[in-house]
């Protein structure tokens, strides 16, 4: 299978079957069940075609002529494409009882969440400012629709809207942006603009120097970094479950590897005039986050708010990007694996136990969970530990990457800060491990059924512990080491 | 898979195990006995294997993430020997004395994971399986003192838990500052003890590096101001975990200190020891006098282990063989006669259901056999000679003596102190006119002998023939004074 079909097939997939459920869906034959898994298996075939591209290191531009080098597909973006998929299934494959207890998962929900995954693909592999936005917008717009699904609910709508107008202000920045990049380099490709970067000086190139930080405001925004990211706990809050994991795990990790590329190509020629800028932001980033995360009641409100913290963590990943380029980079893509899998895990959990209800999962709805149901608990407690970064788990290894690289970079109290932030992480993240094991129980004994979200549950949870410790002295699977040559080819593969 | 390897993984693996098989409470002991008996037989030929001529032994290698240089590295010497020996000993002689008192699986499963986390803890070699192991270890206590603990446990449990992680993270950033370091003098990461101590660090960085550190040590053993944890721990924690706690944990913050902060920073360890020294001094005094006024007993034995703990920091610090060599011994001497004044608080309990010095008395006319033990045991604390603390004292006073005679004259003063409380809690305790509480005592049973007797023996053993054990010791002291002596020659 060669790597263009691959890149070509993949978005295509995603958008036939799209298409397809959104005919189907008025058909007399369409069943809620049979739109989930046809979306399942679409997901499941598409992430099994962009496999095959991980692991080699290539850069293609994708049909030059056609799209005049607007597309590559590198390992960079195979990688990231196979991680949406994957999220995308496990967030769909863990939500099954959500899926079936409500009645708001129509047939366009599945649509929008192949439409999302759709942009997020086109986002990954765009290597041009505008194609980027576009896509950006095609997920955003999805996203958008999928927080404000529950009709009924009226802090889904408030989410929704309120999701909605911020975030189509932010992406007008963008447009300004991209405008003033284009009036000064005459181009909007990545490449031609490093090119230009590095031609001119830098008191001669304002406009581009401006026109990136409004692109980095609209960055900012769908990361949620304070103190762009005031949108974030409401909308989380609002959103139903598995569209809330759904966010947070995968479509953030989308805006990053964009992000991450625009970085890497342009940003990094300048990075002197935007370090204080980040370092600011991520310093800021990680202690409201954390205060946020700390005053919290609910458990869900309480994860949205520390996701505000690990955007911060990665935020000094590219505040070190600029010194010590290869080892950074590497280090946000495995913190973004890491983050990716605790993530996915800790909401699929919470998802599972609130059996579609749109109730705020409490810490108090966690009490004794340990004794009823010692492996969902197990679980949760192995997601806690690892987004605290507890050693042992894959989030410990993501934060060392990222503390080392910062270090490295020369900025060490950027480290110190970092972990200042991960020690009172510890203090909520805890929380949740006292209420599942040391609370009686204050409800009676439930039964969850659905043995496959369980399953995918506790191996998302193997997962991350395999991701901490896993050595081919042990067993023959892929564990640390592999994870990071992977991150390094992806990067390697931007052509640095 | 090498012996030292088998020993930190059978008590996780059990432990594993346990926890996904729902296995009756009596197979869950039963596992619980093979697995720390299994651990315990291989310490013991660990011992007799242990080549008294050399220093660092049983070294195994793997390679593990390998971009930056981290390696499953483990080995022994004389000073971790004594302590992997105390923790595979003591661990089936608790579960004998306890395992009519304890009936929820999850007792002995995180008493098997903190044994297979502080082995780990003990031999690791290198930077990151050492912080590896030590963070796992605090698991275990944090979820026995969440379920078994008494009073506010929740509060306590997490209270213990930032304290301990907050040292930690700063001992990480530590530890991964000396990494990058490593890679920009020499080229490449590297976490491993003998790599890392080649580095060259400005005075500055070096003390940030070495604080980073002894905060972690010092939160864990626990020195003077960081001890605020300590009394409500212990008082909350069930009794399986405070023995851990006192008779292995806090010993390995002290071991720490010996393996990594002088090894890795000899000389701003070196310059430093005077403060480490009069601090050490001042906890022993301090905590010595809080242990005085107290009634509850685990509080008192708590501050009375924090100060015979500080004793050892400070014969650490002397930077000297007899220091050391003391140090190394009363790590283990009071590890002996803590756990097993511990059980017999834990006995005591069980039977009168009080830890309250005031509401007890003249248990020795009703339990004589109990009232013995308890009476040996607190003495073998104090260290009165033919205890295996007697010996251990006498080599570290030796040691502040040869330092410096006022340190010296310090240290044996305040030795004073212990007496005091212990005398008062034996006479209070054991004699006086029997009461409601005390006056049906039952006597040691057959399997609480089983589990104080071989301690005791071996309290005194270790008192009267010291020869035999130093001699493990000696080689891994001759060739860290040297090194010291190397140093200062420079």
């Amino acid at each position: 299978m060669s790597n263009e079909f691959i890149a070509l097939a993949v978005p295509a997939l995603l958008l036939l079957s799209a298409i397809f459920i959104l005919l189907f869906g008025f058909s007399t034959h369409y069943t809620k069940n049979r739109g989930y898994f046809i979306t399942l298996t679409t997901l499941f075939i598409a992430f099994i075609l962009s496999a095959n591209g991980v692991g080699q290191k290539y850069s293609i531009v994708i049909l030059p002529d056609i799209f005049n080098s607007m597309i590559v597909y590198d390992t960079f973006s195979a990688t990231f494409i196979s991680l949406f998929l994957l999220g995308g299934f496990l967030t769909l494959a863990i939500a099954k009882s959500f899926v079936d207890k409500t009645n708001f998962f129509t047939h366009e929900s599945f649509v929008l969440l192949l439409f999302s995954l759709f942009g997020m693909v086109i986002l990954s592999m765009a290597n041009e400012l505008l194609t980027a936005f576009i896509a950006l917008e095609i997920a955003s717009m999805s996203v958008y629709i999928l927080v404000g699904l529950n009709k009924n609910s009226l802090k889904a709508s408030e989410a929704f809207f309120k999701y909605l107008l911020l975030g189509s202000f932010s992406a007008s920045f963008y447009l300004l942006g991209l405008m003033l990049i284009y009036a000064q380099a005459k181009s909007t490709n990545l490449d031609v603009i490093a090119e230009y970067i590095l031609r001119t000086e830098l008191h001669s190139q304002l406009l581009i120097v401006a026109g990136s930080m409004l692109i980095m405001i609209t960055i900012m925004f769908k990361i949620a970094a304070v103190p762009f990211g005031a949108w974030v706990l409401d909308v989380y809050e609002g959103a139903s479950l598995p569209i809330t994991a759904y966010m947070a795990g995968v479509f953030k990790i989308a805006v990053f590897a964009f992000t991450l590329r625009v970085f890497l190509k342009d940003y990094i020629t300048f990075e002197a005039v935007y370090d204080p800028l980040i370092i600011g932001g991520a310093l800021v980033t990680m202690f409201v986050g954390s205060l946020l995360a700390v005053i919290q009641k609910s458990v869900k409100k309480m994860l949205a708010a520390s996701s505000v913290v690990h955007s911060g963590y990665i935020l000094i990943a590219f505040a070190s990007i600029g010194e010590a380029t290869s080892s950074a980079a590497s280090a946000i893509m495995f913190y973004l694996f890491a983050y990716f899998i605790s993530a996915i895990g800790a909401f699929g959990v919470l998802s599972y136990i609130s059996k579609g209800s749109d109730k705020l999962i409490n810490y108090d709805d966690l009490d004794g969970l340990a004794k009823t149901r010692p492996m969902i608990a197990a679980s949760l407690t192995i997601f806690m530990l690892s987004l605290a970064g507890f050693p042992s788990t894959i989030g410990f290894i993501g934060k060392f990457y990222i503390l080392t690289s910062a270090i490295e970079a020369g900025y060490t109290f950027l480290a110190f800060f970092g972990v200042l932030s991960a020690f009172i992480s510890i203090y909520y993240y805890f929380k949740v491990i006292a209420h599942l094991y040391f609370k009686e129980a204050g409800h009676v004994e439930v039964h969850y059924g659905y043995k496959v979200s369980l399953a995918f549950i506790v191996l998302s949870a193997v997962v991350v512990l395999w991701g901490g410790v896993g050595t081919s002295l042990l067993l023959d699977i892929p564990g640390i080491n592999a994870l990071n040559e992977l991150s390094r080819y992806s990067i390697e593969s931007l052509g640095l | 898979m090498s012996v030292l390897s088998a020993i930190i993984f059978i008590p996780i693996f059990a432990a594993i195990f346990l926890f996904f098989v729902n296995l009756h409470i009596t197979l869950v002991k039963i596992v619980y006995m093979l697995a720390t008996l299994t651990v315990a037989y291989l310490a013991v030929r660990l011992y007799i294997d242990f080549d008294a001529s050399s220093s660092m032994q049983f070294i195994e290698q793997h390679a593990w993430i390998t971009q930056y240089g981290i390696k499953y590295h483990v080995g022994v010497d004389g000073v971790s020997l004594g302590i992997v020996m105390m923790n595979a000993l003591l661990m089936p002689l608790v579960a004998i004395a306890l395992y009519k008192q304890r009936d929820k699986r999850g007792y002995w499963i995180n008493l098997l994971f903190v044994q297979g986390g502080i082995m780990g803890a003990v031999l690791a070699l290198d930077l990151m399986l050492f912080y590896l192991f030590w963070e796992l270890m605090l698991l275990p206590i944090f979820f026995m003192i969440g379920l078994f603990g008494y009073g506010k446990s929740n509060f306590i449990s997490m209270k213990f838990n930032m304290y301990t992680i907050f040292g930690s993270l700063m001992m990480l950033i530590s530890i991964l500052y000396m990494a990058v370091e490593h890679k920009e003098q020499f080229g490449f990461y590297s976490f491993a003890l003998d790599e890392l101590k080649n580095i060259t660090l400005t005075t500055s960085e070096s003390l940030l590096v070495f604080s980073g550190f002894m905060i972690a040590f010092g939160i864990k053993i626990p020195i003077f101001p960081f001890h605020t944890w300590l009394s409500d721990t212990y008082r909350s924690a069930p009794m399986g975990i405070v023995i851990v706690m006192s008779a292995l944990m806090a010993k390995l913050g002290t071991y720490a200190i010996w393996r990594f902060l002088f090894t890795l920073l000899n000389e701003t360890s070196q310059e430093l020891a005077p403060y480490f020294i009069w601090l050490g001094l001042f906890g022993l005094i301090y905590f010595g006098i809080s242990a005085i006024s107290q009634t509850h007993l685990k509080r008192m034995f708590a501050l009375s282990s924090a100060s015979h703990l500080s004793l050892i920091v400070v014969g650490f610090y002397i930077y000297s063989n007899y220091g050391l060599i003391g140090s190394s011994y009363f790590i283990v001497a009071h590890a002996l006669s803590s756990a097993a004044m511990f059980l017999m608080v834990a006995m005591m309990y069980e039977r009168v259901q009080t830890y309250t010095i005031e509401s007890l008395g003249g248990i020795a006319k009703v339990a004589p056999l109990f009232a013995l033990f308890f009476a040996f045991f607190a003495l073998s604390i104090v260290g009165v000679p033919l205890t295996a603390g007697f010996v251990a004292e006498v080599l570290i006073i030796l040691g502040a003596f040869e330092y410096n005679t006022a340190i010296g004259f310090f240290a044996a003063t305040s030795l004073l102190i212990p007496m005091l409380f212990m005398f008062k809690t034996i006479s209070k305790v054991l004699y006086g006119e029997t009461n409601e509480k005390t006056k049906n005592f039952q006597d040691l049973r057959a399997h609480e002998l089983l589990a104080v007797i071989p301690l005791a023996l071996l309290i005194l053993a270790m008192g009267i023939f010291p020869n035999y054990f130093i001699k493990k010791i000696e080689p891994t002291a001759k060739a860290f004074v040297d090194k010291k002596e190397a140093v200062y020659y420079e």
